[in-house]
């Protein structure tokens, strides 16, 4: 392989999205999940994780050097596209489009949600009675809630495309059938996402 | 279709001068016969190239060869979709648009504009060089018959036979940019082409490394225009999964073994 080429890159700015930041995605949802059960029951997850050893290297390792490489690189995908959705409106085209537009959210949203939730207050009890105020706010929860989407959109369509990209699904049949599933787990973690933040509005 | 005599065909063409001057547009109104074709209609302006204005012009410089949608030279946008003048039925056109409704005709906007409707198309022949797209078989004397390609090989590998690098594919991607050097749609299909054929697999491993080259595949975004426009029906965004399969499990090997 010629030392030029963007081929490795690609390959594991790809492989990032689902190993380890797709993952973390599902299993942090699961973690909030918590918060049906009243936010004493979130607290106490969320101080048990605290007690893993070296959860800052974990953080660092499996969560912010992965979504540093993958947001940095991926800018740089979204100014390389000349997006054409107006000239050809097809269902992919738009999700191409959508995958861009999504990605420059989820950028904005993280660096507001990590700082947020996760540097301004640290302290599970601080950080769900701050987040319960401001979702009380209708504008402050409908933003947050177009990040959250945004960001599960990017992760459900980029498993879709994750697929193709590496060969796994080739033929139209295989590559329907993972069209139906993306949109499926969209709503699906769309809806569970929403429903957390409006359990945590309500405390 | 007596009641259509007198009337007439109205197209808007966009033009430029030359390589470097700035584009403009012009329309012509050309007197309608059936069964006229965009290259039939182009035709018709050179014979009296008068615009819709009655001012004498330049006649539109436009590539045309084989007439049958095999040789891709009179690829332009038509109405905005990239596809071949010579098989622009002009009565189709008016089928879905309306009879005598404008037909906007514009270059291929991802190439260098040579002169109003003619590109060059240098590029697409230089990638194709790029990843040998082809079977290396002259020599100087005769050699035995080659072995054969199994059926159900040449039932697909026919199809990407049909392309003719016209570059509807190549317009339609949006990672096709002056941003980026991404080879495009087609030329991943005729590796796969290529490297099926059973003396074309000799040098699949250089085919290859192509096409992980810089602009190679995985500049690939699945926005999946290139299928929807190709008028060869070539299911090219198949053949690109199927390449990314294979690239991948080539990096791998080449690691491993280096």
């Amino acid at each position: 392989m010629d030392k030029k080429s963007n081929f490795l890159i690609r390959r594991i700015h790809s492989l990032l999205a689902i190993i380890p930041i797709g993952i973390f995605l599902l299993f942090h949802l699961s973690l909030n999940t918590t918060v049906f059960w009243g936010s004493a029951n979130y607290e106490a997850v969320i101080n048990f994780m605290k007690t893993m050893p070296l959860v800052w290297a974990l953080e660092l390792i499996i969560i912010f050097i992965p979504l540093l490489v993958h947001a940095v690189y991926g800018i740089w995908i979204v100014y390389v596209a000349k997006n054409n959705v107006l000239d050809y409106k097809y269902g992919a085209n738009w999700a191409f489009y959508l995958q861009r537009i999504t990605a420059l959210i989820t950028v904005v949203f993280l660096v507001f949600h990590v700082y947020l939730q996760r540097f301004m207050v640290h302290e599970a009890a601080d950080v769900i009675s701050g987040l319960t105020g401001y979702l009380q706010n209708p504008l402050f929860f409908a933003l947050y809630a177009l990040g959250l989407l945004a960001a599960v959109y990017h992760f459900c369509n980029g498993l879709f495309t994750f697929l193709i990209s590496w060969g796994i699904t080739i033929g139209d049949h295989s590559q329907k059938i993972c069209r139906g599933i993306s949109l499926v787990l969209f709503v699906v973690m769309g809806v569970w996402g929403v429903g957390i933040l409006t359990a945590i509005a309500g405390f | 279709m007596a009641s259509e005599s007198g009337k007439f065909i109205n197209i808007k063409v966009k033009r430029q001068d030359g390589p470097d001057s700035a584009p403009y547009w012009e329309e012509f109104n050309i007197p309608y016969k059936p069964n006229m074709n965009v290259v039939s209609v182009l035709m018709e302006v050179r014979k009296n190239p008068v615009n819709a204005q009655g001012k004498a012009v330049n006649p539109v410089v436009w590539e045309c060869n084989c007439l049958e949608e095999v040789c891709g030279a009179c690829t332009m946008l038509i109405n905005g979709v990239p596809r071949q003048a010579c098989a622009a039925l002009i009565d189709k056109i008016y089928d879905q648009t309306g009879f005598g409704k404008q037909i906007v005709l514009a270059p291929l906007t991802k190439f260098p504009i040579i002169r109003d409707l003619t590109i060059n198309r240098d590029r697409m022949f230089e990638n194709l060089k790029r990843v040998k797209a082809w079977v290396p078989v002259d020599g100087s004397w005769a050699i035995a018959r080659g072995p054969r390609v199994p059926d159900r090989e040449q039932q697909w590998a026919y199809i990407i036979s049909r392309c003719m690098t016209c570059g509807c594919c190549q317009e339609a991607c949006p990672n096709v940019s002056n941003k980026s050097k991404f080879i495009g749609p087609s030329h991943i299909a005729q590796v796969r082409l290529f490297n099926t054929h059973p003396i074309g697999e000799m040098h699949k491993e250089d085919r290859l490394d192509a096409l992980m080259l810089e602009g190679g595949i995985q500049e690939c975004g699945n926005a999946q225009n290139c299928r929807k426009v190709c008028p060869k029906e070539i299911p090219l965004t198949n053949h690109i999964a199927f390449m990314n399969k294979e690239t991948f499990k080539y990096a791998v090997r080449s690691w491993r073994t280096k």
